[in-house]
């Protein structure tokens, strides 16, 4: 008998991946489900990756226009669809296709299926080619993942009722469009489509867009996007909707939507396509969790501490199905945890920072703590904040919209939070992230030389700031 | 008259708390130890009550703050004067129209009894039921058995929870009646002392005992109230809906207390069973560097083997898998078995055991001793006969009755005589106390004990019934056995071991052998208080007792 630990990992994101991955190299024998030819999950297949491939033509698109300004002018762009959403899809497809490759030669038993517990030590895996077998692990990993989320009385059939997946699709350019949800999820998407020339128009429960992360970040977004967008209506939400026949010249097709707005006015509007894009859930349903001793918290992400074991000794959970934040690079750390945990080594999951980035135009990026949590937890807390205005690399790229932040502890001046938003932020956070896990105070990102001319100077002003004694932007120290 | 209402002092060494949660507002009336606060000290949650009484004019806190011993908390306007609180009152009124202020408008007297008369004129009323306080150190256990759910009437002390703490399985008496609305806790979950575990809706009894005359007189006047009350009942669900909504709620509250070290450092701290949040950081902000750990944890090996608890930190070895061998079951310890583990290792470390063997000739007091039961209620049994004896010999041999503080190098002597006898349950070993046995009968500390055991088994004991022992006897004779060797009942100094009592044969010294019962004992005691000869006089005179129980009379 083998003395390997009989490792089986349900989900093919890049929690279970990196899982899969890790495990193969700690010596285990691994088998890795998924329902995808390859691995990669949402975030390769129609999230993350996909989106980030078209937010990039977006950008491209969005300077080029601006390039006007420069005295550089390239007329307007040519848009091929089928040959963008090749490109899209290639890009897609390298990437699943070198997983599926590091995985054979990491020697995991991939199989391609669906698979559901019969009890704390057997699965029943339908695989794709329409065989069922049953499969026996010592322990598992579940990393499912999770579901779009929809509201069920506005779930019509139709098919210009879009959600995340099928919006990625780029089914063709829409005159119009409407979102659902001022979340990253429809801002990002709602951005693509608005650089292809779709007139976007945004609708938010919440009095602002992004809500959870700091206004004084998200201001610069707004900004921006109420002047590309054809509309964006807070505190507004969508009561009803019905898809158009195109009946002769006078009715194309289309949806209308009745739309509540803040004054509690009801008015009616025709958009060509709607993306509903309020959030993802975690699907439990179907994986006969019932069968185990697996059990679920009251918002129905299965239960598990900080080791990710679940209440099954078995079996343990990892990513978007274990809790909130559902992202992947949280849920890549969580699968490694647990891997290492199931190894025997002593470790738990214990991040300082966990980032979190949005992907518009300009990207928004934040790490640890925020002014708002810090707000309604009680934490002592002072703010340096540097304006890109003052940044020379920020202006060379006519990109002055932006802002670095710091947040900080008064008492020991360590650094408990970073905020960015502008061009680039998403990389930018990096710095941020290691610093609030190294424990650094603002003395250490002061002293630390970053490169001129570069955007990554602004955590050095934003330091300098915090101090009074910033070179380019001049502000006292009370 | 404006007073100020400052934190009182809540007690050894705080000086400073959290408020949990205000539970009055501006406006408000107080009376003298009416629950104004809730504060949370590093110990339990505690209501803090008023000492002074009249109109709230001013609060001066709110949830989540911090506030030190002296502080002000609010000010009290102690309305003697009732026309110009009218007047003020009146006045502030008109400015928040739309509040419920108008509560405190009506008449003084009525300010008084705010409380009681919404329950009146309310009929119904949610009310909670919060965990009370379990006994000494106990600040949360957990939950065994939920006897209630949503719907139940439950009546006062009705026991409506099992909770296990790490003594005992324990039925919690409910403090509240009425029907229950919402049950908070369920089986296996942890509940902590001064949290809500459920809520009832309860009907106000007319003739409640609390409720006086004027009260009934409020309730004509101010039918309104009702309004007031509910608000606090439900803002929480409110918050709850609102969280729900935020797609950023997302960021775990990681920097929360979160010891400034690197992810390597921290990884290396747990590796070596090292708590990063107690190592003193030497870096700039405190910060924890890989020397600080290795120095906090060579300290700690240091303090360890200094306080002689040899072995106390030995690792675990690791285990087999057992699987490979067979199949195997796992089941969780019970918080009994975990604590009888934990304390059992701890004597066993810390005590030096020694074990000293003898034999009782119980012939005569077996014979009498069932005589005696033929003819009366309460059945003598030798457990209860060895309680007497103990308490006697503790009295000659006053070192059995003591414990040692190893610390402040002193030996604590009882004058008190409270023994423990272990109890077998199917739910683990429990040793309730006979207290001041001394001061009892022998047929008292029979039915006693019956009455102790039979709380055992049926979960019912009390933490009061297994605390404050001086010495056990651990009687397993009733099973079998010839001899063991028991393991003290820490920070006790001695234990009598009873096994079972056979027929030998004896030399009676004039040339034949006697058919004799015999019982043999063991005295486990702690070598370093007490002396092996003196050991031997105690079992002696054990044994020379129950041979001639007339010994208890001289």
């Amino acid at each position: 008998m083998s003395d390997k630990i009989k490792l089986t990992v349900i989900g093919g994101g890049p929690g279970g991946y990196a899982a899969a991955f890790l495990a193969a190299d700690l010596g285990m024998d691994v088998t890795l489900i998924d329902l995808d030819k390859n691995p990669g999950g949402v975030c390769l297949y129609r999230g993350c990756i996909p989106s980030k491939a078209l937010l990039h033509v977006a950008k491209l698109i969005h300077e080029a226009e601006e390039a006007k300004n420069w005295g550089i002018e390239f007329g307007a762009p040519k848009i091929d669809v089928n040959k963008l959403r090749d490109f899209k899809n290639n890009v897609v497809n390298k990437l699943t296709g070198g997983l599926g490759q590091i995985s054979r030669q990491r020697k995991i038993n991939f199989i391609q299926g669906r698979a559901s517990f019969i009890n704390s030590s057997t699965l029943k895996i339908e695989k794709v080619d329409g065989q069922t077998i049953e499969h026996t692990f010592e322990k598992a990993i579940i990393a499912t993942g999770s579901v779009v989320t929809t509201i069920p009385s506005l779930n019509i059939q139709s098919k210009r009722l879009l959600n995340s997946t099928s919006a990625l699709d780029l089914p063709e350019i829409p005159k119009s469009l409407l979102v659902i949800g001022g979340g990253y999820i429809g801002l990002e998407l709602g951005s693509v489509y608005q650089a292809l020339g779709t007139k976007v128009s945004v609708v938010e429960m919440m009095p602002g867009l992004l809500p959870g992360a700091d206004r004084d970040l998200v201001n610069y977004l707004s900004m921006r996007i109420k002047k590309s967008f054809a509309e964006v209506m807070t505190n507004s939400k969508v009561l009803e909707m019905r898809e158009l026949v195109p009946s002769g010249k006078e009715v194309k097709g289309g949806i209308s939507v009745k739309i509540q707005d803040d004054k509690g006015t009801v008015v009616d509007k025709v958009y060509d396509y709607v993306l509903m894009s309020i959030g993802r859930k975690p699907e439990t349903k179907g994986l006969g969790l019932e069968n185990t001793k697996v059990t679920l918290t009251d918002r129905g992400w299965v239960k598990v501490d900080k080791q990710l074991r679940t209440t099954d000794p078995n079996i343990f959970a990892i990513g978007d199905i274990a809790g909130e934040p559902m992202l992947a690079h949280k849920a890549s750390h969580e699968g490694k945890t647990a891997v290492e945990v199931i190894a025997g080594h002593k470790v738990t999951f214990e991040p300082l920072a966990i980032p979190a980035v949005v992907f518009t135009d300009p990207e928004i990026a934040w790490a640890g703590i925020t002014e708002e949590q810090a707000k309604k937890d009680r934490i002592k807390y002072e703010v340096a904040k540097f304006p890109w205005a003052a940044s020379g690399r920020a202006v060379t790229l006519d990109r002055p919209d932006g802002v670095t932040k710091l947040i900080v502890d008064p008492d020991t001046q360590r650094l408990l939070g970073v905020g960015i938003c502008g061009a680039g932020a998403g990389e930018l956070i990096a710095e941020g992230v290691l610093a609030i896990e190294m424990g650094a105070n603002v003395t250490d990102l002061k002293l630390t030389i970053h490169p001129h001319p570069t955007l990554s100077e602004t955590i050095m002003e934003a330091a300098e700031v915090f101090f009074g004694q910033s070179s380019h932007f001049y502000k006292p120290k009370r | 008259m404006a007073t100020e209402f400052k934190l009182p002092e809540l007690g050894e060494n705080i000086e400073s708390a959290d408020v949990a949660n205000v539970l009055v507002k501006e406006g408000d009336t107080v009376k003298k130890d009416q629950a104004v606060l809730e504060i949370e000290t590093d110990k339990a949650t505690i209501e803090v009550p008023s000492t002074v009484e009249g109109i709230i004019t001013k609060l001066l806190i709110k949830a989540g703050d911090k506030v030190k011993v002296g502080a002000v908390i609010m000010i009290v306007d102690e309305g003697k004067n009732a026309e110009s609180k009218l007047v003020e009152e009146q006045h502030k009124a008109e400015i928040e129209k739309e509040n419920n202020v108008t509560e405190v408008k009506t008449e003084p007297e009525v300010e008084y009894k705010a409380a009681p008369s919404t329950k009146s004129s309310g009929k119904k009323e949610i009310v909670d039921f919060r965990l009370p306080d379990l006994g000494e150190n106990i600040t949360s256990a957990e939950v065994a058995n939920v006897l209630i759910k949503v719907g139940d009437i439950v009546s006062l002390d009705q026991a409506i929870l099992e909770i296990e703490t790490d003594k005992a399985t324990i039925e919690v008496p409910s403090t509240v009646a009425g029907k229950v609305v919402e049950v908070l806790v369920k089986a296996g979950s942890k509940a902590t002392v001064g949290n809500v575990m459920f809520r009832v809706e309860s009907v106000v009894a007319e003739a409640g005992e609390s409720e006086t005359l004027e009260v009934k007189k409020t309730e004509i006047e101010e039918p309104l109230k009702v309004e007031v009350k509910k608000e606090p009942v439900l803002t929480p669900t409110g918050d709850r809906e609102s969280l729900q909504r935020m797609e950023f709620e997302n960021q775990p509250p990681v920097l929360k207390g979160a010891a400034p070290a690197a992810p390597s450092v921290r990884r290396i701290a747990r590796e070596i069973g090292v708590d990063i949040n107690k190592v003193p950081g030497t870096g700039p902000g405190g910060r924890i560097s890989m020397d600080d750990v290795k120095a906090f944890s060579k300290k700690l090996h240091e303090s360890y083997s200094q306080s002689g608890g040899a072995g106390l930190n030995i690792k675990s070895e690791s285990l087999p898998d057992f699987s490979k061998f067979g199949s195997v079951n796992k089941v969780e310890m019970t918080n009994i078995r975990k604590k009888t583990a934990d304390h059992l290792s701890y004597a066993w470390a810390t005590i030096p055991h020694v074990t000293q063997f003898d034999k009782a000739d119980i012939t005569l007091l077996e014979k009498s001793r069932k005589d005696l039961n033929k003819n009366s209620e309460t059945k003598l049994t030798v457990t209860a006969i060895l309680v007497r004896i103990i308490v006697e010999a503790l009295k000659k041999f006053p070192q059995f009755n003591s414990s040692i503080d190893m610390e402040k190098k002193e030996i604590i002597y009882k004058n008190y005589f409270n023994i423990g006898v272990a109890v077998d349950t199917e739910f683990g070993l429990i040793v309730p106390v006979i207290k001041n046995s001394d001061k009892k009968t022998l047929s008292e500390i029979a039915t006693e004990m019956n009455a102790l055991a039979e709380k055992a088994r049926n979960k019912k004991i009390g933490l009061d019934d297994l605390q404050g022992g001086c010495f056990s006897i651990s009687n397993l004779g009733g099973i079998g056995g010839t001899y063991f060797t028991p393991i003290i009942n820490s920070p006790e100094v001695a234990i009598l071991g009873v096994s079972r009592g056979n027929l030998e044969p004896v030399w009676n010294g004039y040339g034949v052998f006697e058919p004799r019962l015999m019982l043999p004992l063991s005295l486990s005691y702690d070598h370093r208080i007490i002396d092996g000869a003196d050991a031997i006089r105690f079992l002696r005179f054990v044994v020379e007792t129950l041979e001639n129980p007339i010994k208890l009379l001289l």
